[in-house]
């Protein structure tokens, strides 16, 4: 059973955006200050499953386009939301902003550094300073406790071990979870365990958050929570938000929707 | 900057080991005891009986002759151990009891005694039956000291016999018998034995003997004989030369290495304290079987951890993918799997290790019971730091497959789903 949200009250609020304040948009990686407040931008990408080993004509047959030629944007601040139907390419888009693609054709920009052009070892790091990313199924590591899974993050980006504790607990209260800092995700609900999984998209203060059906497993009122949490902690950050549900997509500044890997109507 | 750097790298590793330990540790006792129970145990039941066997090649190694308080063990060169079931004749050193009592005038050194051993034969006072024995002869002085593990002080003080080399003075006689010896020739302390004559050398008389004591002995079921050496040497032909096949030396151990060194410089000079594992490589069997012991362990375990952690890093493919998705790139994650492979076999090798240990006596006790043979395997320290070594190992072939399966993990197969 879900716990109440209570990070809602103005007190708390003014918590988590003390907490989370991102510092200025300067990229570090490639040490030039951010020259306008876009923090993604994806211009003409295009991108196909299944077309990269295949030598054989049966295997070009099962070649499926998931994005054909998208281009779009997200400020700083701002909350966009992906719809679409499933297979729409809404996910595809969420992972090439998180570098865990490179598409076939096309650009991705990330605070001004284009995510295809950069080996594999930076765009980990990328990711890691300055995405966060929420799945539909949480994907927390079973094995460790709430508290532990919150400061992965920060483990490989070097920061002491009580600067990570103190972290993930201050996290972990924003969220309202100080009291499950040491459960493991199978002792939590399901609210509970993408509350978790915010906190930790959250860990690295980072520029970019993008979220992949937060409420997909997770009944309306615990929904409505966990997205109010989403639209709280995103006042000044880009959250980049997928899903197909119109409710969740409410929470948007602004909708594009998708079909067959094309944006059809960018929301504008 | 760079300090920064290095404090930060450092800080990286140690939580990425701490992260790997914490998942280790937190699989075993509360989300997935099974599958580590599995590996563990799987590691565990080979490093067992790596030391099980091990510890039967350190008792082979040892031999009975080998138990003896004696502070340093002097050996010819290429004969530092007297195995019982060696059957080949080693060197000997001469002039053994002139040398034993030079080394005896030197400051520090309280004894020393050359040690004859012989594979003899004695009969019960009635004749009615023969056994073979182990004959060790010794240069008892007046303190209690074990040599083959059993006491001197049952036999009278001195070599009479010896006579300064004449081997003309009287035979004292005294002849002190381990419990196995005792049972199976039925003496009791006080009884008479003799050795058969067919079996002395060059005509001489028929030998009497009095069991002065009984003793346990050394951990064996071999039967052992503690007489002078002198009177040993006569009745084996071993007095001409004096021979010996070692000499025991007490007192101050540096100052017995020295005066030891000093008499013998061609000699092998060793602490004779306990059990020395370096023995297994002086014997042809028990280094056999110590090696085979080794590369049998090595493998098994090798394959088994192979196996296990591969298994155990396939079903964590989505762990290492949400690794992936938080930026934790491929040389961190390979480290986790690394540093998870290897605690989980650690943790195999000591449980495996105490199970050895248990294992040894066990197999002592089966033995003594079912074929009274008892001492079969020997137990010593070192043998739990080689089972981690050896499961070290073993884990370090291992480890490639787990990092190959690894390697290969897609994230965006396992968190796109």
């Amino acid at each position: 059973m879900a716990r109440p949200l209570e990070v809602s009250t103005g007190s708390k609020l003014e918590m988590i955006q003390r907490v989370l304040r991102r510092s200025p948009t300067t990229d570090s990686d490639t040490g030039t200050e951010s020259d306008s407040a876009v923090a993604v931008r994806l211009e003409g990408v295009t991108h196909s499953y299944g077309s990269a080993g295949g030598q054989l004509r049966t295997d070009r047959d099962r070649t499926v386009t998931a994005l054909r030629d998208v281009t779009l944007e997200c400020q700083a601040g701002d909350i966009v939301g992906l719809k679409g139907p499933s297979g729409s390419g809404k996910s595809t888009i969420l992972h090439a902003i998180a570098g865990l693609l490179v598409p076939a054709d096309g650009t991705v920009e990330l605070l001004g550094t284009d995510l295809t052009s950069v080996t594999d070892r930076d765009r980990t790091r990328l990711r890691r300073r300055h995405v966060g990313i929420v799945f539909q199924r949480f994907h927390l590591l079973s094995s460790l406790s709430a508290r532990a899974n919150v400061a992965l993050p920060l483990v490989q980006a070097g920061v002491p071990r009580s600067t990570r504790r103190d972290r993930a607990e201050t996290l972990l209260e924003e969220v309202g979870l100080e009291d499950r800092t040491d459960h493991l995700p199978g002792e939590l609900s399901g609210g509970e365990c993408q509350r978790v999984a915010i906190a930790r998209a959250l860990a690295t203060d980072p520029d970019v958050v993008v979220a992949d059906e937060p409420t997909g497993e997770l009944d309306t009122a615990t929904g409505s929570d966990v997205l109010e949490l989403l639209t709280d902690v995103g006042r000044e950050r880009a959250v980049v938000l997928a899903s197909h549900d119109d409710d969740t997509l409410a929470v948007a500044d602004r909708v594009i929707t998708l079909r067959d890997g094309a944006v059809i109507s960018d929301g504008v | 900057m760079g300090s920064d750097g290095d404090a930060n790298r450092r800080s990286r590793w140690r939580g990425l080991t701490g992260l790997s330990l914490v998942r280790v540790w937190n699989r075993a006792t509360r989300t997935g005891p099974r599958r580590t129970v599995a590996t563990v145990g799987a590691v565990a039941l080979t490093i067992a009986l790596l030391v099980i066997v091990t510890g039967v090649a350190l008792a082979l190694a040892g031999g009975v002759t080998s138990d003896t308080d004696a502070d340093v063990r002097i050996a010819p060169e290429e004969s530092s151990t007297l195995a019982s079931i060696d059957g080949v004749e080693e060197p000997r050193f001469g002039d053994s009891s002139h040398r034993a009592a030079e080394i005896r005038s030197q400051e520090g050194v309280e004894h020393a005694s050359p040690v004859l051993v012989e594979l003899g034969r004695l009969e019960t006072a009635d004749g009615s039956d023969q056994h073979s024995v182990l004959l060790v002869g010794v240069v008892p002085d007046d303190e209690r000291r074990t040599v083959a593990g059993l006491p001197t002080d049952g036999l009278e003080p001195g070599d009479p016999h010896y006579a300064n080399g004449s081997y003309d003075g009287p035979p004292t006689g005294d002849i002190v018998l381990s419990s196995a010896a005792a049972r199976q020739l039925e003496a009791n302390e006080g009884d008479e034995l003799e050795v058969p004559a067919a079996h002395l050398e060059g005509g001489s008389p028929h030998l009497s003997r009095t069991v002065t004591a009984v003793d346990d002995g050394p951990d064996s079921s071999v039967p052992i004989a503690l007489v002078h050496l002198s009177e040993l040497q006569t009745f084996t032909g071993s007095g001409d030369g004096e021979l010996a096949d070692e000499i025991l030396v007490w007192g101050e151990e540096e100052a017995a290495h020295s005066a030891a060194t000093d008499a013998y410089p061609h000699g092998s000079v060793d602490s004779a304290g306990g059990d020395d594992p370096s023995a297994v490589f002086d014997d042809g069997l028990a280094f056999a079987t110590g090696l085979l012991a080794l590369i049998v362990g090595v493998t098994i375990c090798a394959s088994f951890v192979a196996t296990t952690a591969g298994m155990t890093v396939n079903e964590d493919r989505r762990t290492l993918a949400i690794l992936e998705s938080v930026g934790v790139p491929t040389r961190g994650r390979l480290a986790i799997v690394a540093v998870s492979t290897l605690a989980t076999t650690v943790c195999g090798a000591l449980i495996g290790a105490a199970l050895g240990l248990v294992g040894i006596r066990l197999v002592n006790a089966v033995s003594g019971a079912a074929v009274a043979v008892d001492g079969v395997a020997a137990s010593h320290p070192l043998l739990v730091p080689y089972a981690v070594a050896v499961a070290l190992v073993a884990a370090l072939i291992a480890v490639p497959y787990p990092l190959a399966v690894a390697a290969r993990t897609s994230a965006l197969e396992e968190v796109g789903q």
